[in-house]
């Protein structure tokens, strides 16, 4: 009996974009393609926190109608203003929103649910504000190393985990492959969400994020070539492709982002199954 | 590649690193002294002024006086009055990409007086120059015109200085799409590169926006050096010798006057790799 080759899926960052692991995901079940492992970052981590939990596709859209809403900018309008004219002092706790909203729906989704009751390996990648370095969580609460990786800095507070501060995984690597080439992987199915650039720039807001889009973009550009170089299984790249810009808080675009990602997903298909027949 | 005597190519590349990057001149005394040649020289951001001023030829002192005379704290002295009014009445004072918190006629001027009007045509050995394109992200490699643009473009710190317009481009520097532009000496043929890097340093504490801002570009850029390095060391398939200078103290962004110590440390770097790239060199 030929042994089966180790399957890893990779979630990148790239907030609601990520609900299109859910058409992934699907496809892979309709295929009978089994997965052994998962790995998150920033908004892929919420994505592979409810497929390691065994939600249903219907579940997971419904939890990314109640997560992405407006309402988890709480305070930013106002805590931007007070940032401004320095009524608000800013040190490396402070985020320009109140998380209240974000903690509460993640909380009442994931509970205290534990790396170690998830029925597949799972785990977690965030960055360490103070040193810049990528920190990989696959212990305790799932919740909290999922806060750490979702934490947009200057947006949302950075979330301390053993002792560290801790940011959006996407500082360090959108699409971290590398845990999954470091965890033994063969086969890499790797869903990643290059940032849109803006074409016009109305505010200092704008100009940042435009910084912020080309830095995070070179990074998933030169990471993605050194592991597609440096692994000696195969990486899928399934990059969907979406009609147009999809704003932080389109929920009606969900249904659409999740059928492009089942599109993007159908395309890899079959050189997946070729390899896996040729084993 | 190999040149007309079969030499192999050799390629300097620096990397951004404002008054840290005068460590190449350190690294250029080294390789004098060895009788190593230079075939072409890569910079980018602060590593742009020391690439130009060593393919213009220009020797070590000359270069040290044109730096002190260009990189003054007063270039960043004068407030741009029209981001102060785009920023409190942004309905009134249209934001565009043109917003830059520095006035930037005087550091334009400094550039064109310092290079004293040079074009790329007139460098002694090659240069390459980086900047990243603000509207699509990439890394922009400029061999052409005058150096003073050019290097102006490469140095356009994000929210200190604007935006700078070249060739119906809106340039930002280039430490935004690669910090250490090897991939640029690679293309062009090169067989031994010498790269020239530096850390970005991180804030003691973060104890404003402002401060936040600038700890996560440094977050970012150095995640971005280590995968760049990553890849091309793993791509490339002649030698990338890296040159990583240590300072004892932090070096902020005007500190002209510790300009000696910076080159010392320049060299003592390259003298502890000198012997491999003897090695590699067959001398």
């Amino acid at each position: 009996m030929s042994e089966k080759k180790q399957i890893a899926l990779v979630i990148g960052s790239g907030g609601i974009k990520c609900a299109a692991a859910i058409g992934l995901w699907r496809v892979l079940q309709d295929e009978n393609i089994q997965v052994d492992s998962i790995v998150g970052c920033s908004g892929g981590s919420i994505y592979g926190a409810a497929i390691a939990s065994r939600f249903s596709t219907d579940e997971m859209q419904n939890l990314s109608k109640i997560l992405w809403t407006s309402e988890i900018m709480q305070g930013y309008t106002e805590n931007l203003k007070a940032s401004k004219d320095g009524t608000l002092r800013f040190n490396e706790r402070s985020g320009l929103v109140n998380d209240a909203v974000l903690n509460s729906t993640l909380q009442k989704v994931f509970g205290e649910t534990k790396f170690s009751d998830l029925h597949m390996p799972f785990k977690i990648v965030a960055t360490d504000l103070l040193s810049g370095d990528k920190v990989t969580l696959s212990e305790g609460n799932v919740f909290d190393a999922m806060r750490a990786s979702l934490a947009i800095p200057i947006i949302f507070p950075p979330w301390e985990v053993d002792g560290r501060l801790l940011i959006d995984g996407a500082a360090s690597d959108p699409l971290p492959i590398d845990v999954a080439i470091q965890d033994g992987a063969e086969i890499i199915i790797a869903m990643g969400f290059p940032l849109d650039y803006r074409s016009r720039f109305r505010s200092m807001t704008a100009v940042q994020e435009q910084l912020n889009s080309i830095y995070m973009n070179n990074i998933l550009t030169s990471t993605y070539a050194f592991y597609n170089l440096a692994h000696h299984a195969e990486i899928f790249p399934v990059i969907p492709e979406f009609d147009g810009a999809v704003s932080m808080f389109d929920v009606a675009k969900i249904p659409d982002v999740i059928e492009h990602g089942a599109q993007a997903a159908r395309k890899q298909m079959p050189h997946i199954k070729r390899l896996l027949s040729s084993l | 590649m190999m040149t007309k005597n079969d030499r192999p190519r050799v390629a300097l590349v620096i990397g951004s690193g404002s008054v840290k990057c005068a460590a190449a001149l350190g690294l250029m005394k080294v390789l004098e002294r060895e009788h190593i040649d230079v075939d072409m020289v890569v910079g980018c951001s602060g590593g742009a002024i020391y690439a130009s001023l060593i393919a213009l030829g220009w020797p070590g002192q000359r270069a040290i006086d044109t730096t002190l005379k260009m990189w003054t704290r007063d270039v960043t002295a004068k407030r741009n009055t029209r981001a102060i009014l785009q920023l409190a009445l942004p309905w009134i004072f249209k934001f565009d990409e043109s917003f830059g918190l520095i006035d930037d006629r005087m550091i334009n001027r400094r550039f064109r007086d310092g290079f004293e009007g040079a074009t790329f045509a007139q460098t002694r050995i090659p240069l390459f120059v980086t900047a990243t394109d603000l509207y699509n992200g990439e890394q922009v490699v400029l061999s052409d015109g005058t150096i003073a643009e050019a290097v102006r473009a490469s140095i356009s710190i994000p929210y200190i200085f604007p935006p700078h317009k070249l060739n119906g481009r809106f340039l930002v520097d280039g430490y935004q799409s690669d910090p250490l532009p090897i991939g640029v000496a690679i293309k062009e043929g090169a067989d031994i590169i010498i790269a020239m890097g530096f850390e970005s340093p991180y804030q003691e504490q973060i104890t404003s926006l402002m401060r936040y801002n600038y700890q996560m570009s440094s977050v970012t850029s150095n995640n971005l050096l280590k995968a760049n390095f990553a890849f091309h060391n793993l791509a490339h398939h002649s030698e990338i010798i890296p040159i990583i200078p240590e300072f004892k103290h932090r070096i902020k962004l005007f500190d002209t006057d510790k300009i000696p110590y910076v080159i010392e440390e320049g060299e003592r770097a390259a003298e502890a790799q000198l012997p491999y790239l003897k090695e590699l060199l067959g001398k």
